[in-house]
């Protein structure tokens, strides 16, 4: 897995690293390194709690989503 | 309720199709795109239900959850092909699940072998990727690991104990957005 992170937009507050069960980060210099890529297992859970969305990862594979709820959607879609 | 809305309901409800006993259909109707209200409409029902059993039967739901996709694990591994050989026995899992689940089997780089020993125990890591029951949650706003995601272990289980005539448990990891870690142990 190919892992990046925007250094300028990750503020170091270490939650993928405390969040991540495959310790695939570690803080250097107060900012998130991944330093083993090769544990992700692509559940994105880091996506989800990073504050600063500094996270990228490249080969994933994206599960379905059946979840998006179609209403909502629809108004927005009226809306933007 | 005005005259012209029943008519037009009447003719919502209407056709000029002629059909037979014998016109038994191949495929799901409407067409999938058509499908989503109703698979929105199942999606919320089944978390509904979800919600109310865990209110009235507190820590006892799980049970009932995992009992219930245990017996249907059995139920439909029961006309599989019986294998001893588990990596041949996920393999048929896999297809048994197709459309509703996906699922690999993963190992962290440390490990040498995708069939772990550890303190006494054998188990297989598995990553669920697509999975019906993490999308009706998320759908509904509940926490992953609940009831919901006990049929789905459950169904597992039986599943594998069906198929290779070996007792199994399935614990969970990790639960995430996109994927799923989980532990199947091999008694
Ligand atoms: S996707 Fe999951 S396993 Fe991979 S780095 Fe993020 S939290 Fe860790
Ligand atoms: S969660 Fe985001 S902002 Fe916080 S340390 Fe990790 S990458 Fe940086």
């Amino acid at each position: 897995m190919d892992i990046r992170v925007d250094k300028d937009a990750c503020v170091g507050c270490g939650l993928c690293v405390k969040d991540c069960p495959m310790h695939v980060y570690e803080l250097q210099n107060k900012v998130s390194v991944p330093v083993r890529p090769n544990n992700c297992m692509g559940c994105l859970s880091c996506h989800e709690i990073c504050p600063a969305q500094a996270l990228e990862h490249r080969g994933i594979y994206p599960a379905r989503r059946h979840y998006i709820d179609i209403k909502v959607c629809e108004m927005l879609r009226k809306v933007i | 309720m005005s005259a012209g809305y029943i008519d037009e309901l009447h003719e919502t409800f209407h056709s000029d199709l002629v059909y037979r006993s014998e016109d038994i259909p191949l495929d799901c109707t409407p067409k999938p795109k058509e499908m989503e209200q109703t698979l929105h409409g199942v999606m919320k029902l089944n978390g509904l239900v979800i919600r109310s059993l865990e209110e009235i039967a507190g820590r006892g739901a799980n049970a009932v959850t995992y009992r219930a996709g245990k017996k249907f694990g059995h139920e439909v591994a029961k006309y599989f092909q019986k294998r001893e050989n588990v990596e041949e026995a996920l393999h048929e899992l896999s297809d048994l699940l197709r459309g509703q689940y996906s699922f690999e089997v993963w190992k962290p780089e440390d490990k040498e072998t995708f069939i772990i020993e550890e303190n006494g125990e054998t188990f297989i890591y598995l990553v669920f990727h697509d999975c019906i029951v993490r999308q009706t949650l998320r759908r509904n706003g509940l926490d992953q690991g609940g009831p919901l995601c006990q049929t789905l272990f459950g169904y597992v289980v039986g599943a594998i104990e069906e198929i290779t005539g070996r007792k199994a448990k399935l614990e969970i990891v990790h639960t995430g957005p996109n994927a799923c870690l989980k532990k199947l142990v091999l008694k």
